[in-house]
């Protein structure tokens, strides 16, 4: 049996990324090799400087290159707000309304029974404490609107109101500037069900 | 089997999906009149997919698709308009009905009677009353449905009826076989409570608590190597 060639190599890695199959891959590893030789070589070099540097942030879980990220060390934020996101990009979703000015915890997932995702799996242990640093007075849970956000934002609620938290969900309905003509059913039929008093 | 090239408002649910490449997505979908079927809904994952806010478990939908072999195409999701979203506890047992489906029915392979047992009980989970007697019915229907009725009635080894004041165990493929001396046994059951399973009702908390202990024993048998996650994760939530 003859070891797998360079090229074979490069396009297996490739693999792990997602929706990339054997024949994307492939393409991949040419187009670097034919064409991009220095694209290449940086792609290697950053992918390893990010995987040397990058780790969690020991207090939001989010990726950072230091101990604290640059955010959760921020004299501007609210330290007794603590909102719950699932994934960095939601993270940054939140920071572009600049409608909130306390800290996240990233959960960098959500729990999907089906997937085998627990709460181990998305470290909600490490939430538990996070939130009980004693200078958190609500915590704000800003998972997605999909069963398993909803999932989540339940078992999160819960294990902090036993901890004695105050805890919300951020609120959801008809999307602004949405015209009812044009919202999906779901979303408008969530919205009756939600409906508040004005 | 025929395939068919197009199914138009077949009803329908969806028990999982998952992302595929950019912006498309894989729905495991369970419909009445063809069985499990995989979709390819593309574009669902566009922010403004009118789609995602459509293709939902746990709310009837009609859908229709075209093609042939493993993976349909998604060509049209309609809202039928259920109930409200399943939450909390229930929610977990909704993941865990969709869990049975995925690991224990073959695709393409319809089950009439099944799946509007399966549309009962998630009206009956976003419902107010408790979930273990929903789970426990559907557990039934879904192994008398693959094949697996239980016996619950008659002895296996002598046909005689189960009396109520006798111990069982309960052989996998034959049915309860009374005990002499419960110690040692794996899982013994009461004739009360084997009695109680037949009839459907679990309100007694010894059926409540031996009848789960049945149906785990009985879909493990089914499930040969595959395991539930939703079991262990529902498990593991609890000690949160
Ligand atoms: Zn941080």
């Amino acid at each position: 049996m003859k070891a797998p060639s360079s090229l074979e190599e490069l396009a297996g890695a490739l693999r792990c990324l997602p929706g990339v199959g054997p024949k994307s891959a492939q393409r991949m590893a040419y187009h670097l090799l034919q064409y991009d030789r220095a694209g290449a070589r940086r792609l290697a070099a950053a992918l390893t400087v990010a995987a040397e540097r990058v780790r969690r942030c020991a207090r939001c879980n989010g990726f950072t290159e230091l101990e604290v990220c640059e955010l959760c060390s921020s004299p501007k934020r609210d330290p007794a707000q603590l909102c719950v996101v699932e994934t960095p990009a939601d993270l940054l979703m939140v920071e572009q309304t600049l409608a909130y000015q306390g800290l996240y915890f990233v959960l960098m997932g959500r729990l999907s029974p089906i997937d085998g995702i627990g709460p181990k799996e998305i470290g909600l242990d490490l939430l538990a404490k996070r939130a009980a640093d004693g200078v958190v007075k609500e915590v704000i849970i800003a998972t997605n609107f999909t069963n398993e956000g909803e999932a989540t934002a339940h078992y999160v609620s819960e294990m902090l109101h036993a901890r004695g938290l105050k805890v919300t969900r951020i609120a959801r309905g008809v999307p602004l500037g949405g015209e009812l003509e044009f919202v999906d059913t779901g979303t408008l039929a969530q919205a009756f069900y939600d409906r508040r008093p004005t | 089997m025929t395939e068919r090239a197009r199914v138009d408002n077949a009803r329908a649910f969806v028990l999982h999906a998952y992302p595929y490449r950019e912006t498309s997505l894989v729905v495991e979908a369970y419909s009445r009149d063809h069985g499990r079927v995989a979709l390819l809904a593309r574009g669902a994952r566009r922010p403004r997919a009118a789609l995602r806010g459509t293709l939902i478990q746990f709310q009837p939908l009609l859908l229709s698709w075209a093609g042939k072999g493993e993976l349909r195409t998604l060509v049209k999701a309609e809202w039928v308009g259920g109930g409200p979203m399943l939450r909390g506890a229930a929610l977990l047992c909704g993941f865990y009905l969709n869990e049975l489906l995925l690991k224990l029915l073959a695709r393409e392979d319809p089950h009439e009677a099944l799946f509007d047992r399966y549309a009962e009980a998630v009206a009956r989970l976003a419902g107010a009353g408790e979930v273990a007697p929903v789970l426990r019915a559907f557990e039934k229907a879904l192994l008398a449905e693959l094949g697996y009725a239980l016996s619950l009635d008659r002895d296996a080894l002598t046909g005689s009826a189960i009396d109520p004041a006798r111990t069982y165990t309960y052989e996998v493929e034959r049915g309860p076989v009374p005990v002499a001396d419960a110690d040692g046994a794996a899982a013994v059951f009461s004739g009360r409570a084997l009695l109680g399973i037949a009839r459907g009702d679990y309100s007694d908390p010894e059926t409540a608590t031996q009848s789960r202990a049945l149906m785990r024993l009985l879909i493990n048998h089914r499930l040969e190597r595959q395991t539930l996650h939703s079991r262990r994760i529902f498990a593991d939530l609890q000690t949160l």
